[in-house]
């Protein structure tokens, strides 16, 4: 005999989550957090030159706006997947051992911006944020999701499908943010890499959908990210800037419509 | 050897990977390989079913663990437990109180780790242990010991479940933790103990006399998937682009002698393959 607790779901099928008919409707549990990714290779890895001035606009406003600020991994990272992918190691530990190199970021973003408040957090931490906040202290963490070995293979090569861009995004959709804002070093979208074909052209806004439809070779942001999208129930916005030009940044936490936008319809 | 690059204003070290978008298609292609490392091949997981077996109590356990205790140190096993009907019920209390989905999935796995104490409340005397989830690095050590690991199934995900639209259930459930946990490290099969003899059309315990499937192909199954699934769906969806597990098989812990048989080679209950079997 099964001692069952009788519930709502006492007999759903819970194997298969879309084949239920459910009314749910979650709430949002921080909505006004602004969660910020820091790039990578885009950014850490210049240095103090790209590193500093954003660092400034982002401690100007955090009286304005709570801030969580995640970061990416970059060069080391992907000397990682370089090296793991010639030893013939499954996708699962490649993402794991990705998962090191943004805990380095975060941790380095910490030590500069320790004297405005700035606070090195892990994903075990991430229920303490209320408290972070309420301090004036700016958290800072991986944009890493916690996968890990979990992550699943992928059809084609061994580089994780969710890496920092898919952390952070599911960062800003758990704590209900309606938009995600990320640093990069383009001014967002292109149809091409415009590091490639300085005459790609620059998408100002598009929908997931439509972004989907082009089926475009490279794109500015994790394409699992984008498929997230559809399926979001509070993060319906991406927000892709550029750091490296000056107040950009400050404007996108404003409100403003700069960079790329990436709607879910 | 490595060397530093700076040329753009950003600094790279020297790898095949260096300077490239890890979103282009023509760069992650440039990953594959045909081969990948088996970390661990010759391990055996086991899957116990929360409520179809954790939930019965004695009953149900008590003959396994007499299963488990003799297959000790014949091969090397690994067990990873379900959490029943407690996951459920946290799951509807959850979707009541409207808890974002990542908050669910944060929530579920504790209901596991009781099940894992209790197995090994039973079994410590013949030689198990409750071992962390991702603590794979020290296998070597308890299989060589002869220990049997005890481990939860769901995979952390956390807070960072992706979202699915109108669904307050996680996609990334229980049986495609322990998947997962095979894949990666190598392992070839899988045995899921449950309290039906394995996969039917339809779900035995909600209608009469449904089709017993004994055999059957992956690509056969997601081909024509039955309504009502034994098994997680997002554990097939994984699978098809897996590399090293061969084999899932569903066995009813509640016969006895089942487990032993599959652990033995035996094809009892359902089988299910990646390709085709010779």
């Amino acid at each position: 005999m099964r001692r069952t607790i009788e519930s709502s779901l006492s007999d759903a099928l819970i194997t298969d989550p879309t084949r239920g008919h459910y009314d749910y409707s979650p709430v949002a549990m921080m909505p006004d957090v602004k969660v910020i990714k820091i790039g990578g290779q885009s950014i850490l890895d210049r240095g103090r030159k790209a590193v500093f001035p954003i660092l400034d606009e982002l401690v100007a406003v955090k009286e304005k706006y709570p801030l969580l600020l995640c970061t990416g991994g970059g060069t080391r990272a992907r000397h990682i997947y370089a090296v793991a992918s010639d030893l013939e190691l499954p996708t699962g530990v490649l993402a794991a051992l990705g998962g090191y190199v943004p805990r380095q970021n975060a941790r380095m973003v910490q030590m500069l911006l320790a004297k405005h408040g700035g606070v090195y957090i892990m994903n075990d931490d991430f229920e303490k944020l209320p408290l972070y906040f309420r301090l004036g202290c700016i958290p800072v963490m991986t944009g890493m999701p916690p996968f890990g070995y979990w992550e699943k293979t992928s059809e084609n090569g061994r580089i994780p499908a969710n890496r920092t861009d898919a952390g952070v995004f599911l960062t800003a959709e758990v704590l209900g943010a309606k938009r995600a804002l990320f640093i990069k070093d383009e001014d967002g979208l292109y149809e091409r890499d415009p590091k490639k074909d300085p005459n790609a052209k620059f998408i100002a806004r598009i929908s997931a959908p439509e972004l989907i439809a082009r089926d475009l070779d490279d794109v500015v942001i994790e394409r699992v990210v984008i498929q997230y999208l559809l399926h979001a129930r509070f993060c319906h916005e991406l927000q892709i800037v550029n750091g490296l030009k000056p107040g950009q940044i400050t404007r996108a936490l404003a409100g403003e419509d700069v960079g790329t936008i990436i709607t879910k319809s | 050897m490595s060397t530093l690059v700076q040329s753009d204003g950003r600094t790279h070290i020297t790898s095949s990977l260096m300077r490239e978008s890890l979103v282009d298609r023509r760069v992650i292609a440039k990953t594959h390989s045909e081969r990948e490392v088996q970390i661990m091949p010759d391990v055996l997981l086991i899957g116990i079913g929360g409520q179809s077996i954790f939930d019965r109590g004695k009953e149900a356990l008590l003959p396994l663990v007499d299963e488990l205790a003799k297959a000790r140190g014949t091969q090397k096993l690994v067990i990873g437990v379900g959490g029943g009907t407690r996951v459920r019920h946290t799951v509807s209390v959850a979707y009541d109180l409207g808890l974002p989905l990542g908050g669910i999935a944060q929530l579920v796995g504790a209901m596991e780790e009781a099940n894992a104490v209790f197995l090994n409340a039973l079994l410590a005397k013949h030689g198990s242990m409750v071992m962390p989830r991702e603590h794979f690095w020290e296998l070597p050590l308890y299989l060589e010991s002869k220990m049997i690991p005890i481990t939860i199934s769901i995979p952390p995900y956390h807070f960072w479940e992706p979202p699915a639209g109108d669904s307050p259930l996680p996609v990334h459930g229980s049986d495609f933790g322990l998947f997962q946990y095979a894949e990666v490290l190598g392992m070839k099969r899988i045995i899921f103990v449950k309290d039906e003899d394995g996969l039917y059309e339809k779900d035995p315990k909600r209608h009469d006399n449904p089709k017993f499937i004994a055999k059957i192909t992956l690509k056969e199954l997601l081909a024509n998937m039955p309504e009502e699934l034994i098994l997680d769906r997002m554990l097939f969806q994984a699978w098809e682009h897996s590399r090293h597990v061969t084999e899932v098989q569903i066995v009813n812990g509640l016969k006895p002698g089942m487990l032993t048989a599959a652990l033995a080679g035996e094809r009892v209950g359902t089988v299910i393959t990646k390709t085709k079997e010779s």
